[in-house]
């Protein structure tokens, strides 16, 4: 059965997924000035966050051992695992206002997954930003080669997959409280937030959080553990929270969507 | 005669002031409707500072004193989550509300209306954070309180650094009103938005205070825009300095104007560019 289910998503979902994210990004570079202002506006943004983490270590050179360097490989992982959800999953973060307003039916009427098309039904042109972002950002971390390109483009993809089941998983609760969007959206935007800062200094409570109900650990802390020194029990874990997470997302969207109340709507999408 | 023209004039004045005042309360009564969301967003202060305070506390024990830049933990601690508290209340910004205007096509309506575009925007954006800056506000409070205690306020640096807090709102307004109307020309401005964001979170003192950093960076920083938005005040309130204020208080002056000459000459010459199709 889950054999299946994963031959089906290699075979089917995959090239489905780039072949309707190729056509947004063309579609997109139609407007090419508007493309180019949001694709270098998201680099010059992300520059940003190397200033700020720039004048910060200057004056502390060292917290608990977590150093600039440190920072740039959480930026890198950071801005390519964004980039992965927003080109490729947008929709994702839409998905409880149409919950919330019974705007899934259009969707429903597709033959193909309902959650599948409702995720990857939009693409985040400015996250291209990212993507670029992310990978220059790399060659300035410690120690630069190809093949650690390589590696950090996996641990990204899944963190990506971490991020989209994430915002699945907060957005899918409309199914069962009704109206969720706003908290969902604050959930998501705090958890970006935790995944900003030196990991290392969180702890107690706040520890506790990044592990469960906003699971920054595993898109921040643990992801630039495993690139500074690999461990095959560290790449399991994240392995298995990846697997995890994803397969829950998964079903308390098709659990929910048995609750699912249409809106009635009639619309004509041309 | 001159006295009856001048009660004219004044009474004109003040029939035109009551009618952007109304504005402003419209949107401080629109924004506090929705009690449970606006709790739900001045959250994120609360989140924020916590991560703060754990990540200065090991910054400052680290250091191995107690005071940084004439700033102690708690200072540091109050100055961010004011500058957080004034910044996240300005949300939605000016220039996505504009934007939006513009793709919607709803600008055909604002643009006919018997009042002055700039000044509806500018009313209506002190009205609705006003509201937002009393949740994030008590909010923030509490949760300084529980994470670091109190520190000594004086009734001056409060008044004062409000004052202050007033002119960097308008910088504010005028700034984020200017890249709205951009929207004129070029229809997405997300990416100037998003480099705005930036710069008032690097040079903004919204995550490091500028006292904490290096001495020729602080200097610039100090002078900049950014910085005279949230920071002054906050620096002002949680640690007072007469000659700091006198400096933040001219350099605000000066950007007000500035931004202010800008916005009106852009909107202006923008209105000329649109053309609204009606039907």
């Amino acid at each position: 059965m889950a054999v299946n289910y994963i031959r089906k998503i290699i075979s089917l979902y995959i090239p489905l997924t780039w072949e309707v994210t190729k056509l947004s990004i063309l579609s997109a570079m139609e407007y090419r000035l508007s493309f180019i202002i949001q694709v270098m506006g998201m680099v010059v943004n992300d520059i940003g966050f190397v200033l700020l983490w720039l004048i910060f270590f200057k004056r502390f050179p060292s917290i608990q051992g977590w150093q600039f360097q440190d920072s740039i490989i959480l930026l890198s992982i950071g801005t390519l695992s964004f980039s992965f959800a927003m080109i490729t999953a947008r929709g994702a973060i839409d998905l409880g206002k149409l919950i919330a307003r019974g705007e899934l039916d259009y969707y429903l009427s597709f033959p193909k997954n309902v959650l599948w098309h409702s995720v990857v039904s939009k693409t985040e042109i400015s996250a291209i930003g990212d993507l670029f972002f992310g990978i220059i950002i790399y060659f300035f971390s410690a120690n630069p080669s190809f093949s650690g390109l390589l590696y950090v483009l996996l641990i990204s993809a899944m963190v990506g997959i971490i991020l989209i089941s994430f915002i699945i998983l907060t957005e899918s609760i409309s199914f069962y409280v009704g109206s969720f969007e706003e908290a969902a959206e604050q959930m998501w935007h705090s958890l970006l937030g935790f995944s900003f800062y030196p990991q290392v200094a969180f702890h107690g409570v706040l520890k506790a959080i990044t592990l469960t109900v906003l699971p920054a650990f595993f898109i921040a802390a643990l992801p630039v553990r495993l690139i500074k020194d690999f461990q095959p029990g560290y790449f399991l874990l994240l392995l298995a929270f990846c697997a995890g997470i994803t397969a829950l997302a998964i079903a308390v969207f098709h659990n929910g969507l048995k609750k699912y109340e249409s809106g009635n709507l009639i619309n004509v999408k041309i | 005669m001159d006295s009856v023209n001048t009660i004219e004039i004044l009474e004109y004045t003040k029939c035109k002031f009551l009618k952007y005042l109304e504005i402003a309360k419209i949107n401080y009564l629109n924004n506090s409707a929705y009690l449970v969301n606006l709790i739900s967003r001045s959250g994120i202060v609360i989140i924020r500072i916590w991560i703060f305070t754990q990540l200065y506390k090991v910054t400052y024990s680290v250091s191995g004193t107690n005071i940084i830049g004439d700033l102690t933990l708690p200072m540091v601690i109050w100055s961010l989550m004011l500058t957080q508290s004034f910044q996240i209340a300005t949300k939605p910004m000016v220039s996505k509300l504009i934007e939006e205007e513009v793709k919607l096509g709803t600008l055909a309506y604002s643009l006919n209306k018997p009042y002055s575009y700039l000044l509806f925007n500018y009313f209506g954006f002190l009205g609705r954070t006003f509201v937002n800056n009393s949740s994030n506000l008590i909010l923030g409070t509490v949760a300084a309180l529980l994470l670091v205690g109190p520190i000594n306020f004086s009734a001056k640096s409060i008044i004062l650094g409000l004052f202050l807090l007033f002119f960097g709102y308008t910088i504010d307004f005028f700034i984020s009103f200017t890249i709205g109307v951009s929207a004129f020309w070029i229809e997405d401005i997300s990416a100037f938005m998003w480099i705005y964001s930036k710069g008032q979170m690097v040079l903004g003192g919204l995550i490091l205070p500028l006292s904490l950093f290096p001495d020729s960076l602080r200097k610039i920083a100090e002078i900049l825009p950014f910085s005279q938005l949230y920071y002054g005040a906050a620096r002002t309130m949680v640690n007072f300095d007469w000659a700091l204020f006198q400096k933040f208080f001219l350099t605000q002056l000066a950007w007000v104007v500035f931004f202010g000459i800008v916005s009106y000459y852009i909107f202006h010459k923008g209105i000329k560019k649109i053309s609204i199709n009606g039907g």
